[in-house]
């Protein structure tokens, strides 16, 4: 409710327009309602720069895939991009690049039937793109995803089981919360990389605003995968052979709240968020460590914004390694694993070189991160928390 | 239930849940493990060399006096050769240092180390006391936090000694981690090993190292207590009021949540490093051929244990540095959506902007790749390493002498009231210790 940032000047216009009355304060500007949404639409189609018309070769139609998940951001980039066609089909007579959308379906406690509603509804409101619904488990049914079977012996699976048994005994033999969120969120991706590829599309579109890529930044930091982060949150190439774009990068998830608002209820009735953070299990056994970037960066948004912007922008610093195409890849995220540094053993904090280090040759090869979510083999009893 | 047996020798009851990985230990097989650890960080950087005569930065607080306890144990253990001296400094703030000194001096005496007691006055010239005095209670955490960056160096100079440990923790290390003020500092403080060239006349080098880098602050509470060690309490770790928000919080509660999760926050600091614009550690500071500089002093007064762990105060001085930068860089964006003129809204949205106007920030989204490399030189006064001609404590030194008051001999008698508001995160934060416990 956007209300709540009215300022108590009413007697001071839109910084901006320097006409209407202000609805909100946004980073210490009061603006008016259609200053606000143009300022939130302008920093996303400036991340699409290079997606512009002038920039399509007129023989060629590129594709983007924009990955929805019926919340606030996926939703809102949607129909900026929408608009952005639109405009640009109205002025042009084309547009600059062609848009498919994808949504994964991952087993909740929604019903099937309104999540086939909202499906519809959506394609019904945003007209024009083609749209595609994924299950989970069809990661399992992908033709490149061999590496993936390797995860399951571990996980006592069988290859003739069907794909939703697959992911159910995956998902079951997973030891905490945290690792469940992980491997679920991991699956994910790879899922929209292989749907984005089969399907012709050179780039994916994730509606990550700035808010969401300081708690992914965080959160994969915290779960010991910072060897891939600057394939996880900077624009441009990514490590699958397609681009990563982020065009809500630059908009702080607070300020996509008031946009849907103000936007009123064709956009806000679309929104299926998951609950806040703050509502999430505040008991350690069901927390995840998700939950507990998205609490903290929460209360950092409403007090120290510009810190939520400089842990995205430090890391859009850093500088991914090159990656020749037979780099050794860990076999549940697909990252490229330098020097093949597979597993947790081998390094300064791993106290107990000796005892196990190296001697896991075996199929599985993950990265330090992955290692940490997937339950060692059984023959390894220590720690279970 | 049945006491369980050490998970390690099968034989004794286990008494401890290990912090890192939830193991169940016997206070002697825990102690041992422990110890062993910090052999392996030493061994497998190579750490020390035979025959090196070290400092320990000493504040009678736990991770220091651990640090000593645990390096003594190993050193005749495992016949390192190294000398182990005890350095402590003296901030001259009346009453503040005197119950930690006084735990610095037993534990010289129950560990048989020599040690040094440096005073700001003998550094600098001026004690924190007479800095308040001069500057006032305001800006004389400035003062402090400058100073407190450079007296270790400055004070292993004196004694000829060339390498100083700390006892910066893991805990410490996720802590900077996470907050990641910049790029830089991420290096700096993954490292292991830090160097600080040249320091006043004796051009050589200071090594600065953090032993403890893999220790969790847990765990050396704990070896802190089974050891029944004598430290000098200034915070409760465990009081989450203390650090509500912070960064601190948020590890604390990765911990709870993942025991490894500190762990793999500093192998991710480590890797990323790597990652950081040049950077010329491939090995992400571990390994010794490769020596990011040391911390420039960084302004902000710590707290007792001069770690620099938040309580909310150092992310409220980051956002306002942050937020100023960003001034500038909104700026062109601002007067581009000001230009354009606002058309009626219809249906709900307003009108896309046009191509056109992206064109004037055809620089802006494009992401920035290159990092300018901080150029870091010496002080042309002190020699300390500095990013400008002359360092942040030469500085601030030149502006208090200009001023110097003609007496500053009767100083002492007030300086009890002062020391409570001098201070007030330290104080704050000892009388939560008193108490929590
Ligand atoms: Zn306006
Ligand atoms: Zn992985
Ligand atoms: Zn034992
Ligand atoms: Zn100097």
């Amino acid at each position: 409710m956007p209300s709540k940032h009215i300022p108590d000047m009413t007697d001071e216009p839109c910084r901006r327009c320097k006409e209407n009355l202000p609805v909100l304060v946004v980073r210490s500007e009061p603006l008016c309602r259609e200053c606000f949404l143009r300022y939130v639409q302008t920093k996303a189609i400036k991340r699409m720069e290079s997606f512009r018309v002038r920039n399509a070769a007129p023989d060629h139609q590129r594709k983007l895939l924009l990955a929805l998940s019926f919340g606030i951001s996926s939703l809102t980039l949607l129909h900026i991009l929408d608009g952005q066609l639109k405009n640009q089909k109205q002025r042009t007579g084309r547009t600059g690049f062609a848009l498919d959308v994808v949504f994964v379906d991952i087993p909740n406690a929604e019903t099937a039937a309104s999540k086939e509603e909202a499906f519809i509804k959506i394609q019904e409101t945003y007209p024009g793109f083609h749209y595609n619904s994924l299950d989970l488990h069809d990661i399992f049914e992908m033709a490149s995803e061999a590496s993936l079977s390797s995860l399951l012996c571990g996980a006592d699976i069988k290859e003739d089981n069907t794909p939703t048994e697959k992911l159910a005994s995956l998902v079951f033999s997973l030891t905490s919360a945290t690792a469940r969120a992980d491997v679920i969120t991991t699956l994910k991706t790879r899922l929209i990389v292989e749907h984005a590829k089969s399907t012709g599309c050179e780039g994916i579109l994730w509606g990550d605003s700035t808010t969401k890529l300081a708690e992914k930044t965080l959160s994969e930091t915290a779960k010991g995968r910072g060897f891939s982060l600057p394939w996880q949150v900077a624009d441009g190439d990514s490590p699958f052979g397609l681009t990563f774009n982020y065009p809500l990068r630059d908009i702080l998830k607070k300020e996509l709240v008031s946009y849907v608002d103000l936007i009123g209820p064709s956009l806000a009735s679309l929104v299926r968020d998951s609950p806040a953070a703050t509502q999430a299990s505040t008991s350690s056994k069901n927390t995840t460590i998700d939950d507990l970037m998205k609490q903290y960066f929460e209360s950092v948004e409403e007090n120290f914004p510009s810190i939520v912007s400089n842990v995205v922008r430090t890391t859009s610093k850093l500088e991914a390694p090159a990656v020749d195409s037979s780099a050794p890849r860990c076999h549940l995220c697909s990252m490229p694993v330098n020097d093949g540094r597979f597993g947790i053993h081998g390094w300064g904090g791993d106290q107990q070189d000796g005892v196990d280090a190296v001697a896991t040759p075996g199929p599985p090869k993950l990265c330090y991160g992955c290692t940490r979510s997937i339950p060692k083999p059984a023959t390894n009893t220590s720690n279970r928390s | 239930m049945p006491p369980s047996p050490c998970a390690l020798c099968h034989t004794n009851r286990a008494l401890i849940l290990r912090p890192k990985d939830h193991s169940k230990l016997c206070r002697q097989c825990f102690l041992t493990t422990f110890e062993t650890e910090i052999h392996h960080t030493i061994t497998s950087t190579s750490l020390f060399t035979r025959g090196e005569k070290i400092a320990i930065g000493a504040s009678g607080g736990k991770d220091s006096t651990v640090l000593a306890s645990v390096l003594k144990t190993l050193n005749e253990r495992y016949d390192y050769g190294v000398e182990l001296v005890l350095l402590s400094i003296d901030e001259g703030i009346k009453g503040y240092r005197d119950d930690s000194l006084e735990t610095v001096k037993r534990n010289a005496q129950q560990y048989g180390m020599e040690l040094t007691i440096l005073g700001y006055d003998e550094l600098y010239g001026w004690t924190m006391d007479q800095v308040v005095e001069q500057v006032g209670k305001k800006g004389n955490c400035t003062y402090c936090g400058v100073f407190r960056r450079q007296a270790l160096d400055r004070g292993a100079a004196r004694l000829g000694v060339r390498h100083v440990v700390t006892g910066h923790n893991a805990d410490d290390v996720a802590e900077t981690v996470v907050l990641r003020g910049d790029l830089p500092r991420l290096s700096r403080t993954t490292s292991i090993v830090t160097s600080t060239p040249s320091i006043l006349t004796t051009h050589t080098n200071i090594k600065r190292s953090k032993p403890l880098k893999y220790a969790y602050e847990k765990e050396i509470v704990l070896y802190a207590h089974h050891k029944q060690l004598d430290y000098f309490s200034t915070e409760c770790i465990y009081s989450p009021e203390a650090f509500r928000g912070s960064a601190r919080a948020l590890i604390k509660n990765l911990e709870r949540v993942r025991p490894s999760a500190i762990l793999d926050v500093v192998r991710s600091g480590e890797d990323m490093a790597k990652l950081v614009p040049g950077s010329d550690e491939g090995c992400g500071g571990t390994c010794s051929s490769s020596v990011p500089v040391a911390e420039e002093e960084e302004g902000g007064c710590g707290n007792a244990n001069a770690n620099g762990r938040t309580a909310g105060g150092e992310m409220a001085s980051i956002e306002q540095h942050l937020a100023q930068s960003e001034v500038a860089a909104e700026h062109n964006l601002e007067v581009e959506v000001t230009t354009s003129s606002v058309n009626g809204a219809q249906n709900g949205s307003v009108p896309f902007t046009s191509g056109k106007k992206g064109r004037k920030n055809k620089a802006q989204p494009v992401p920035l790749r290159k990092l300018p490399k901080q150029v870091m030189g010496q002080c042309k006064i002190c020699g300390y390493l500095s990013s400008q001609e002359v360092c942040k404590a030469c500085m601030l030194l030149d502006g208090l002498n200009k001023n110097r008051p003609r007496n500053t001999i009767e100083l002492g008698y007030e300086g009890q009231k002062k020391d409570q508001s001098i201070n007030g995160v330290a104080s704050g934060i000892e009388k939560l210790a008193v108490n929590g416990v």
